[in-house]
């Protein structure tokens, strides 16, 4: 896949292709990835991300107090001690704010991760088989996707509140329910994609050569879309992280398990925006920002790097390209002129 | 790769989700923002001429519009309201049990400020030794529909108790013998002569509402607490004009018999309850003006006068409000490993009291003490504090575990005790939604609890839920009210925790020892301390009780609370009573109606 799609890189960027000598082979091949356009804001996005990811897993080992652990009374203004204050429990907004990144990000690592896989295996198996089974598949699809999810997300929040089973009272639970509501556009998305794939040459080639469709799908189909599913997951784990964060807020979230959601729930009952305890609110609201921004900036630049015709470049880089193209079309226009000259 | 597909949804659907977050938690904050300020009582002033204003000395300018001649009261009702049957464990408010004497009313009234028993449908009483009480009637009561309410009516409502031993009222029937209307005035109830509990018949005469016999007499014995009742009649100034998913409103009856009795009717014209899904709803309410008085737990009220607020609390400064109830942890001693009483002293034991009290509580509460007695006020006479330090239990996580340990408990290696083969959990900690100071108190007490190997969650369902699973006995933990400070505690008290007197079966609505807890001594006990005729006897009696208490904990309690949040904001009405300004308790129920009378509004 990636051979194809650098072709075709190739091709997008220097625009109308002007017959060329063949060339000797070189010694040695440039790397497949060297042809991706890693640009600025894939490092910026990766950057923020990597910082989050930092804070939440390894902050923890460095910092004096932990989440549980009182430390002053009910919202403490910041002080050297304290840099952000205490909430409203007393503990340390720093470290509880550590812990609820950690959780919401493994939160939504599960959820994401679970939701792009239910997306990717409904999409791929109804695009690709087509007939009943497509038919049944996208209907499916289609009334889940009708439901506001929401709605759903609530009512089995609270149904999961009653129930006495451990796992599905902690992350994990609320990581499956937000998993198995948040799929329907995967799926649809894949399937087209799927449908597209299914009616390519070499599939024909995998048949006739014996193979089987579950070899076919996951060796001939999936690799062409694996670039969608990475920009899917990537936006499904943003996604399963707000989505957490709404159902704490309303207090639907893991009791006694602290996350970016949970902190706001607090910071709203114990009325820290009212009181003007904004050390309790704006430090869970910006790291939520900056997680969605960093994920949703990925999923952007990830496009780009997919998708030759997003792509931007630097501005010497598209001169250059642009240079390019006048020259090759300078090229063929003097080949046709000698072609009509000797005819 | 088919672009648009994916850019038309998900980019979508995520920038949708991304939004509507964002959105909200702009939302929050502006409305934050904007109360603390200025916003809807910008123009509260300070003014030294009236009475009952805020602690910060201000007054608003009045509010205009459809509310103008309202009063906008809450924290009573959560839900849509289900039912205006009284009798019901579910009734909504006003109709709820002894909680505000607006649409139904009682035959006496109690003032937690003062201790006394004041006059109410009945203008008096006389309580002849251990014998009888004579209650006699208020001329000319009447109920809404203009039926005359005689002594009848009020035998009949007690007498309810005796045909459904479901419904609150039947309790009184375990300390009365005998209830005769021998005229139409006239009203004799011979006390219980085992019991002998006087005080607790008073308490009684206090709590539940007089209904009207024509209405009630006409509904099955056994569907008095389901029977579903929409047009609520009882003798109170005010009647249900509408109720919906959003609001309770009560409309001014002017025809109302105690007009010569309060000294007129109220001054407002309409009683507004909005519902709430949570207190930080009502306080934002609150704050801007919106409301008029609220019975509902905020945190740090103080910083609504610092910020301007014209918004008063009956005591001028911490902890604001007269201490009156004692929230209990309620423990199921039906299930297993909560039946061991040496568990159930570790609870006790490992939960942090002192971060209840400053955090959840916002420093409105003490740290509590092992006991069901409360240490300060009336009741503080018959408090053992030595007692209660010797044998009772403090925040001790280590001591906790070692309670455990002696009692052949062994931590398994998911970290949780195993005594006498029962494994301590998963317990279920519950309290009502949106009920804050409880549900922040759950956390930190689910939290001890884990800290010490007990397996515990909290799970905050709505109220209703909440009273049935507790009434039926089908929850594991609990965070719950007992009687608060009333003419018959801490006896009564005493009772609610420990007497199996009222205890029904499970899943059968109980009144009392929601925990179900049993023992043998413990109705002699209680006896004893009704029956006690002086101080001294009564603390001997109680001194007991206690220890057995302590012994046995059915329960601990968590927090001293206000029997009632008493908080007002004068941008409409001033004279709210105040310690200043004290001329009636700061309470909705029983005497706390006094204030409905004389309030008076600030413009037109």
């Amino acid at each position: 896949m990636t051979n194809i799609q650098s072709n075709a890189v190739v091709a997008e960027t220097e625009g109308p292709v002007a017959p060329v000598e063949p060339e000797t082979p070189k010694a040695k091949a440039r790397p497949a990835w060297r042809s991706l356009n890693f640009g600025p804001r894939l490092w910026v996005s990766v950057g923020i991300i990597l910082v989050i990811t930092l804070l939440a897993f390894v902050g923890p080992l460095f910092y004096p107090y932990g989440p549980d652990q009182k430390v002053g009374s009910i919202y403490d203004s910041p002080s050297a001690e304290h840099i952000l204050g205490t909430e409203n429990f007393g503990y340390d907004v720093i470290a509880v704010l550590m812990a609820s990144t950690r959780n919401s990000l493994i939160n939504g690592l599960l959820a994401g991760t679970l939701a792009t896989f239910i997306g990717v295996l409904i999409g791929i198996l109804a695009g690709y088989v087509g007939g009943w089974l497509e038919e049944a598949l996208m209907g499916i699809t289609n009334i889940v996707l009708a439901i506001p999810a929401i709605v759903i997300l609530i009512l089995i929040s609270i149904s999961l509140q009653s129930t006495n089973i451990p796992f599905l009272k902690g992350i994990a639970g609320l990581a499956l329910v937000i998993g198995i509501t948040s799929w329907p556009w995967t799926a649809r998305a894949v399937r087209a994609q799927a449908s597209s794939v299914a009616t390519r040459e070499h599939i024909d080639v995998a048949k006739l050569s014996g193979a089987r469709t579950p070899g076919i799908l996951v060796f001939d189909v999936l690799p062409y879309l694996a670039s969608y599913v990475v920009m899917a997951w990537v936006l499904q784990l943003a996604s399963a992280i707000l989505a957490e964060s709404t159902l704490s807020m309303l207090g639907l979230g893991v009791s006694g398990t602290n996350s970016l959601g949970m902190q706001l729930h607090w910071a709203l009952a114990f009325q820290a925006v009212a009181t003007g305890a904004w050390w309790a609110f704006l430090p869970p609201t910006i790291v939520l920002t900056l997680i969605s921004f960093g994920f949703l900036y990925l999923q952007s630049s990830l496009d780009e790097v997919f998708n030759p015709r997003l792509r931007r470049g630097k501005k010497k880089n598209l001169a250059a390209a642009a240079k390019r193209r006048e020259e090759a079309a300078r090229k063929l226009a003097e080949q046709g002129d000698a072609v009509g000259v000797a005819a | 790769m088919s672009d648009s597909i994916f850019e038309s949804s998900s980019r979508r659907t995520f920038l949708k989700a991304a939004g509507l977050t964002v959105g909200g938690l702009a939302l929050a904050a502006c409305t934050g923002t904007q109360t603390p300020g200025g916003g809807a009582t910008g123009g509260a002033t300070a003014n030294s001429e009236k009475k009952g204003i805020g602690n910060n000395g201000k007054v608003g300018t009045g509010r205009k519009g459809a509310t103008a001649d309202a009063l906008l009261i809450a924290g009573f009702q959560w839900g849509p309201p289900a039912t205006f049957n009284p009798l019901s464990p579910t009734a909504a408010w006003p109709a709820a049990a002894n909680v505000m004497q607006i649409v139904y009313e009682t035959p006496l009234r109690w003032n937690i400020a003062t201790g006394e028993i004041m006059p109410g449908i009945a203008k008096e009483y006389k309580v002849d030794g251990t014998e009888s009480i004579t209650l006699t009637m208020q001329d000319g009561v009447t109920f809404s529909d203009g039926s005359a309410c005689s002594a009848k009516d009020v035998v009949f409502s007690y007498e309810l108790g005796k045909k459904n031993k479901g419904i609150n009222v039947a309790s009184f029937w375990q300390l009365a013998d005998s209830m005769e209307a021998t005229d139409d005035k006239t009203i004799v109830i011979k006390v219980n002569q085992k019991s002998k509990n006087v005080s607790n018949v008073l308490r009684m005469l206090t709590e539940n509402y007089v209904l009207p016999q024509a209405v009630f007499s006409s509904i099955a014995d056994d569907k008095l607490p389901t029977e579903v009742m929409a047009k609520p009649i009882g003798t109170g100034p005010f009647t249900l004009d509408k109720a919906d998913q959003t609001q309770v409103v009560l409309k001014r009856s002017d025809a109302y018999w105690g007009k010569t009795f309060y000294g007129g009717t109220p001054v407002m014209s309409q009683i507004i309850h909005p519902i709430f899904k949570s207190n930080e709803d009502g306080n934002v309410k609150f704050q801007a003006g919106e409301l008029d008085i609220m019975q509902q737990f905020v945190s740090q009220i103080w910083k609504m006068w610092e910020g301007g607020k014209p918004v008063g609390t009956y005591l001028k400064d911490k902890p604001y409000y007269l201490p009156g109830s004692m929230p209990m942890l309620l423990m199921n001693t039906t299930k297993k490993g909560l039946d061991n009483p040496a568990v159930r002293k570790a609870i006790a034991t490992a939960i942090d009291y002192a971060s209840i009290a400053d955090t959840a509580m916002s420093g409105y509460t003490d740290v509590v003490q092992a006991s069901l007695i409360m240490p300060t006020g009336a009741e503080s006479k018959f408090f053992n504090k030595a007692d209660a330090e010797a044998n009772g239990w403090k925040y001790d996580a280590a001591a906790a575990e070692k309670l455990l340990t002696d009692a052949g408990g062994k931590k398994g290696s998911d970290g949780v005790y195993v005594v006498d083969g029962n494994r301590l959990g998963p317990y279920k900690l519950i309290t009502p939604t949106g009920w804050t100071d409880w549900n922040a108190s759950c956390e930190i007490i689910a939290k001890s609890l884990k800290a010490i190997g007990i397996d515990c969650a909290t799970n905050f369902p709505q109220q209703a839920e909440t009273t049935q699973a507790i009434q039926g006995g089908t929850f594991d933990l609990a965070v719950w009210y007992v009687s608060g400070v009333n003419p018959a505690t801490p006896w009564a008290r005493f009772k609610d925790i420990m007497s199996q007197s009222e205890m029904q079966p499970l899943g059968k609505t109980t009144f009392a020892n929601y925990g179900r807890w049993k023992n043998d001594q413990v109705e002699a006990m209680l006896t004893e301390a009704s029956q006690a005729v002086d101080d001294a006897a009564k603390k001997a009696a109680y001194d007991k009780l206690d220890a057995l208490y302590r012994k046995e904990v059915p329960s601990c309690p968590i927090m001293y609370r206000p029997d009632e949040f008493y908080e007002y904001n004068a941008t409409n009405f001033y004279n709210w009573p105040d310690e200043n300004n004290s001329y009636a308790p700061p309470m909705f129920r029983g005497a706390g109606n006094t204030w409905m009378y004389k309030i008076q509004k600030i413009a037109g």
